[in-house]
Order: C-alpha cells, then structure tokens, then sequence
C-alpha cells in the first residue's frame, strides 16, 4: 500500500511505505525522520516524565543556589527562596515563583504520566482529555522558572561583596526543565483519543 | 495538459535506533538521586553536640568548623540547654574531618581580641566567629564540652614555674628576656594552693633552654626602673616598650652555672636585679639541647577547664 507523504522538514512529497516495526521512514531529500505522528510517543513521553519525576525531588530539596556574603555563607532551596521572599511581603512574586517552579511542573510531570499509562483503559478518556487540558493550560508558564532563575543570578552578582554559586541542587533543577521539556515535546496528545486499533500503531 | 509527471521520490527505511535506550533515561535520573542520598547520608560526617557558656557570635546554619583554617564543618542549631547554663551547639563535620570527633579533642570559639602586645582573630571581624579545634586522641565521642579560649599549643619547650608573692604587671604573653632578647613568654598565672603567692607558669623557647640552669635568678623586668645616685645621678631604664604595658621577666645565669632546669622547676621572681646579676656572662652552649629538658606534651593542669 503506497501512498504520498510530505516531509515536515523540507516539503519533499514522496512515496512513503509502511514501515516494519523497529524502522523508520527517512526523507528522501533531507534525511530527516518522515512520520505521521510523533514516534515512540507513548514510551517517550513516559520515560522522560518518569525521569523527572525522580529529579524532581533533589531538585526541590538541595539548595540550587549558595550565596557568599561578606564571608558568611547560605545556602538556599527554591522553597526557602519563596519562604523569604514571603517574609519580605513579596507575595505576588512569592507565589509566581512558586508556581511557575514547583507547582507546575509537578501538575505536568504527573498529567503526563497519568495519561501514558492510563491510555489502555477505555473509561478514563474523559479524564484523560481533562488532565491534557489542564497541562495545556500551564505549559507557558512552565519556562518561566529559567528566567526567574537567572534574573535572581544577575541582581545578586551585581553586588560586590556577595557572590553566588549554583548550589548542589541546580543540576538536578535543571535536568527536571530539560526533562519535562522533552516530555512535551514527544507527547502526542492525539494518543489521547485514538480508538484502541489505532493506539496500537502509534504508541 | 497531459504532461507526465516524475514519479515521487521514495521515503528510505532505516532501523530505528533510538528506542531501545530509552528507558535508559529514568534509569539515569534514579542513578543521579542515588548519588544525591549517599553523599548525604552515606558520606557525611557526624554531628557532634558542644556545650559553650557563651556563644557571642555563632549563627545557625552560617557559622564554620575549622583545623588549621580550613573549613571542616557547619554550625547547625544552636539551642540553650534545659537548664539555661550552657548552650548546645550541633554542628556537623566533614567525613574528612570524622576522625577530630575524639575525646580530648578541645573546641573553643575564636573572637577577634585585642590585648597588649597582641591582636589576634581579627580575621573574624569580616568572616564571624568561628569554631576551631585542637584534636584528641581518644575514643569516638560526639558530646564536648566547649573550651572558653585557645589551649595552650604544645609545642616542644620548657615549662618553668617562677612564683611571686604578686602579680604585677604580669600576664599571660607577657615576655621572658634574657640579655634583652625575647626567649619564652608566660603561659600562664594562678594563685598557688594555699593563696600566699602566685604561680607564674613560664615558657622557654626550645632553642634558649640550655640558658636556664638550676640557679639562674629571675627578677621583674616590667614598668620603668628609676635608680638614683649620689654620683651617677639619675638613671630611668625600661626592658622594652612592650614591658611597659604588659610587663615582663628578666633573667641571668651565674658563671659557675649548675645542671640545666628540667620541667616545672621553681624559682623565685625577685623584684629587681642585684647588681652583678646583669654582669653574668657565662659561655653557653644553645645548640646542645638535653632531651629530658624538652616538654612534648601539653602541661595538663594548664588546659582550660
């Protein structure tokens, strides 16, 4: 069975088959991977989410960032962070950086799990379609965390007598945007409403 | 228009590569955390608990432990104890630094002081206070008792006792000259045990030693000595400035000089020098360094209590 296919990357249209399992379709002009749908989308989306998941806490629990003040030196969790920033009455920013880096990456690293692995329940696709909503709705905010972060950076290193280090748990941190970003990216939301016969092609 | 078009290029097939790593991702992620726990749990030193009268200084969470001014631990809590005496302050050691939690191991709190003739800690006035230690050698211990100044260093010297029936202007680092040249200082000073005079512990630098002989004679060499006479007029003499404030000892060794002092040999700390004593100038030989004579360990009842 042939049939046309367009590359996404360069236009080409070509004559695509059916792959075999384990293969891929490449383009024939650009090389670049011909699909109809995100691959792998299913196992991706869940090992990255998983992955997360797991970085998620050292992420939260060591301190990402360590700040040397006229040779005193502290170290502070992003929870800590928001807990000051609260002391000083700074609510709306307390609470923006608290969403945007704990609570939403969280909801989203959860959704997205929740979903992959209910995808073989028939009854949970109303549930299912909800949870991607809601994800779809805090996605943008999910980017702020970076640049929260590195205003905070570059406001403490003006100062000349303090200085700031990434703390231990700014890998972590980091690893958990990165993930939750690829996560993202490979999930195919139409996973979602596939009939079980399709789901079987495309996951 | 019936033009033949080119029939489409075909679309390659190739394996797929990717997939079967893939679960080598969270595998990764649960690795990393793995690596976070044991640096936290498995390789971390202990925690030990000090008990200070005063802690003028110490933050939470902010304060050092140091050995030889390197960073060895944390200050963690610092809490009043139940009975409001002491304060207790958990810190937390380096796995590095495990092996200073012994017992004898001294811990005192270093301030920024300023007394005559020293400045000393001024370093703190930037950094804060810190807590530095003296290590032990005893068994694996996490409760100290917090000692109120530095120890006393024991390095290789020899310890005299000079007793005066008062104290003057004498304190601890006040110095010990001979011939005008700083060769030890006061350790330091105590009432003796029944309170009839006072116990000047001194310290004699390992290479002057061999000057202090069984019956040297040692006087006080502090304040401004002002002789007066019928010929000679007036003389004002001073040690040196430093004796000024701080005051100071002097002594000289006779001629026919005996064995050389051992540890905790006594003399008597006379008021002024007779004359002869500063004609003294007896051949010495410093290099020749008699073994008993030299103290390696710290004199015990000296420690901070």
């Amino acid at each position: 069975m042939d049939r046309l296919m367009a590359c996404q990357t360069c236009g080409l249209v070509q004559e695509a088959d059916e792959p075999p399992k384990g293969s891929v379709l490449r383009c024939a002009r650009c090389h670049f991977q011909l699909d109809h749908r995100r691959p792998n989308s299913r196992r991706r989306t869940l090992a990255f989410s998983l992955a997360a998941l797991l970085l998620y806490f050292p992420a939260n629990l060591y301190p990402v960032v360590t700040a040397e003040y006229q040779g005193r030196h502290s170290e502070t969790t992003v929870l800590q962070g928001i807990n000051s920033l609260y002391a000083h009455k700074q609510f709306f920013i307390g609470s923006l950086v608290f969403c945007t880096s704990i609570l939403t990456p969280m909801v989203k690293i959860l959704g997205l799990i929740f979903i992959t692995l209910t995808l073989d329940r028939p009854g949970g696709k109303k549930a299912r379609t909800w949870a991607y909503e809601i994800i779809r709705i805090i996605d943008p905010w999910n980017m702020l965390e970076v640049f929260l972060l590195a205003i905070g950076v570059s406001m403490v290193e003006m100062g000349e007598i303090a200085t700031v280090h990434p703390g231990r748990g700014v890998f972590a941190f980091s690893a958990v945007v990165v993930l939750t970003l690829l996560a993202t990216l490979s999930f195919d939301p139409r996973l979602i409403w596939d009939s079980p016969a399709e789901q079987k092609r495309h996951e | 228009m019936n033009e033949t078009r080119p029939a489409p290029p075909r679309a390659r097939i190739e394996k797929s590569r990717t997939s079967r790593f893939l679960w080598l991702i969270p595998l990764g992620a649960a690795l990393v955390c793995a690596w976070y726990v044991s640096r936290d749990f498995l390789l971390a030193g202990p925690t030990i608990t000090i008990y200070f009268q005063n802690v003028d200084g110490l933050q939470e969470k902010n304060s050092l432990v140091q050995y030889r001014g390197k960073q060895i631990g944390e200050v963690e809590t610092v809490r009043l104890t139940r009975d409001r005496q002491r304060v207790a302050v958990r810190a937390k050691l380096d796995s590095a630094a495990a092996d200073l939690a012994r017992e004898g191991s001294v811990f005192w709190i270093v301030r920024p002081e300023l007394k005559p003739g020293s400045v000393s800690g001024l370093g703190t006035l930037v950094s804060g206070n810190y807590i530095n230690v003296e290590p032990g050698t005893g068994a694996r211990t996490n409760q100290f008792t917090g000692a109120e100044k530095e120890p006393i260093e024991p390095i290789p010297a020899l310890e005299i006792v000079v007793l005066v029936p008062k104290l003057g202007s004498l304190q601890p680092r006040s110095p010990v000259f001979y011939r005008d040249v700083q060769v030890g200082e006061v350790v330091a000073c105590r009432l003796s045990d029944d309170a009839r005079e006072v116990i000047i512990h001194v310290r004699i630098d390992e290479e002057y030693a061999p000057l202090v002989r069984m019956n040297s004679k040692f006087w006080n060499a502090g304040g401004i000595h002002i002789h007066l006479g019928l010929f000679s007029g007036a003389s004002i003499s001073a040690e040196s400035a430093q004796t000024l404030i701080s005051g100071g000892i002097a002594f000289a060794t006779p001629p026919d000089y005996q064995a050389a002092a051992t540890n905790g040999t006594e003399f008597i700390l006379n008021d002024k020098s007779e004359e002869d004593w500063e004609k003294w100038s007896p051949a010495i030989p410093l290099h020749f360094v008699p073994e008993a004579a030299i103290n390696k360990t710290p004199v015990p009842n000296l420690t901070p209590k």
